[in-house]
């Protein structure tokens, strides 16, 4: 079955890359012929050329930013795992809490950004909360879910060879649970970024999203795609590093559930055919 | 466990006897009724029965008797209501993969470990080193024939695989009973077979007393050296049946009349078990 995709043309992944090629191509092409202004597309080769010269102004920025998505990575993992798993581990609490915070995380936090700078400032900590808000509330249901969903058969067959309850925390319940937790950590990660762009536009005085205001202040096209361009870098490769580690914890799990790429196929199947 | 070992250390004479009975089961006026809805609900009651070092005994019954609970408590996995189980002369409390090793029937293997990392599941549990550990599970992967298959993960094995990883799961601490809960009721028919054959020959090399639950007939005269049959809820022991077929045991004898008639009897237990 998975021949016929085979023999239908390019496969997948070279099909990307022409994407991507045609992309770039017109993003040159459409401003230089004047079919679309300037003002509203800049050539590509002009943001870029702008990106090298301008560095030292657009690396202290993304400094400013990466540092803010760090740590507001960091307090997403240990808020929203820890919150998760107790959540996940406990009944009585989950009827309680998971309700509301299904809840919250439907709510466009943007409308509390006001009130964050009025509590931490309009410096980095406001933004950090901001961005670990976003990404909290996906990486704790995420991670509840994952706690929630353990087959009990497999901790009945730890308990039923003498593990105790730490045995069985780090030897069934947290490996089981880790491919949940980081495709929920993925989601929460990339929404962290957005916080900290978004709320950098908004109100700041630092950070790429603090320079992509200020050059669409005075229409300043070139350099508030360059901007961008280093924005859409950031996210693709925090986005390629937590799919890498996705891939590798969930190394046990049918190709189907996979994300990655495709493995090679197990000489398995043929085995249990005769089998 | 601590405590029962220090009192067999205390007294050489018990120790000595346990050692001889270190396999044998003694189950004696067990009860077990949970909560529902309408008061206490009894599930199972009166059962008595003992089994000998090295027997192969089955439990067969009607859907729903019980049968799968009463060996989870002899696994230490539920607290009876009443009664006492004895393992080798001891009471059994709670698991002890020392004593008793289960397999369920679902296999139950972790899916993010290989196959040898499954069977050396319980060594780690004990801390036993990585060498001593890869080399008992690699053995009892070679008794259970899948040692080219170590490095694969279960969803990589087929169904029959698997529960095959699982008894040699089951046995990887050398335990002298092992329970197993309907090993092969998630198997198609023609593996079930091979696999029934397959339990025969590793039981034969391991005189391992195995109490082994089914709601099979064919699969429990075929097996057992004993059939206990239990009636429907509130499951009780209402007949024990000596199955003197020969061993090795081939499935010629499927075919012969003292195998339908063994068969046979079990049948009217159960079907009468129905009408009520």
């Amino acid at each position: 079955m998975r021949s016929d995709d085979r023999s239908r043309g390019l496969p997948p992944a070279a099909l990307r890359w022409a994407l991507i090629a045609i992309v770039v191509v017109l993003w040159e092409v459409l401003p230089r012929v004047g079919a679309i202004p300037a003002l509203f597309l800049p050539p590509l080769s002009e943001s870029l050329r702008i990106l090298v010269t301008d560095w030292p102004a657009y690396a202290s920025a993304l400094w400013v930013t990466l540092r803010e998505v760090c740590v507001a990575l960091l307090l997403v993992c240990c808020g929203g795992i820890l919150g998760g798993a107790v959540l996940g581990s406990v009944p009585a609490l989950r009827a309680l809490l998971l309700p509301v915070a299904s809840s919250l995380f439907a709510v466009p936090i943007v409308i509390v950004y006001p009130i964050l700078t009025v509590w931490f400032g309009i410096g980095p900590a406001s933004k950090i909360a901001f961005a670990t808000l976003g990404g909290f509330f996906p990486t704790l249901l995420a991670t509840a879910a994952g706690i929630r969903t353990i087959d009990p058969n497999l901790l009945l067959a730890a308990r039923s060879m003498g593990a105790s309850l730490p045995q069985l925390v780090v030897r069934v319940i947290i490996p089981a649970a880790i491919p949940t937790v980081l495709a929920g950590l993925r989601l929460g990660g990339v929404l962290a970024i957005v916080g900290v762009v978004v709320s950098e536009m908004l109100i700041s005085d630092a950070g790429i999203g603090y320079l992509v205001t200020s050059y669409r202040t005075v229409l300043d096209s070139p350099h508030v795609f360059a901007a961008v361009l280093l924005i859409v870098l950031v996210t693709l490769l925090f986005d390629t590093l937590a799919r890498w580690l996705e891939y590798r914890a969930a190394a046990w799990q049918p190709q189907s559930r996979r994300g990655w790429r495709r493995a090679p196929r197990g000489a398995a199947d043929d085995v249990t055919a005769v089998t | 466990m601590v405590r029962c070992m220090a009192d067999v250390i205390q007294h050489p004479a018990s120790a000595a006897r346990a050692a001889g009975a270190a396999g044998s089961i003694q189950v004696t006026g067990l009860s077990h009724a949970y909560a529902s809805g309408g008061g206490p609900m009894e599930a199972l009651a009166d059962i008595d029965f003992t089994v000998g070092t090295g027997r192969f005994v089955v439990i067969v019954g009607p859907s729903g008797c019980g049968k799968s609970s009463l060996l989870m408590m002899l696994a230490g996995l539920r607290q009876q209501t009443a009664g006492s189980i004895l393992c080798g002369n001891r009471p059994v409390t709670g698991p002890d993969p020392d004593r008793i090793g289960v397999v369920f029937q679902d296999a139950n293997l972790f899916p993010w470990l290989t196959a040898l990392d499954n069977v050396a599941f319980p060594l780690a549990l004990r801390r036993v080193k990585p060498a001593e550990r890869r080399r008992r599970a690699l053995d009892m992967l070679r008794m259970v024939g899948l040692e080219n298959f170590a490095a694969r993960h279960p969803h990589e094995l087929s169904g029959g695989m698997r529960q095959r990883v699982s008894i040699a799961r089951g046995l990887v601490q050398d335990p002298p009973v092992l329970l197993m809960d309907e090993p092969f009721a998630a198997l198609d028919e023609q593996t079930r077979m091979t696999m029934g054959e397959e339990l025969l020959r590793i039981w034969a090399a391991t005189r391992k007393t195995v109490v082994f639950v089914t709601h099979s007939l064919q699969e429990a005269v075929f097996l057992a050296d004993e059939v206990l049959v239990m009636s429907a809820r509130p499951g009780r022991i209402i007949d024990r049946i000596e199955v003197d077929l020969p061993r090795p045991r081939t499935y010629a004898m499927m075919a012969e009349l003292h195998f339908a008639r063994l068969r046979d009897r079990i049948w009217q237990h159960i079907r009468s078990s129905h009408a009520l």
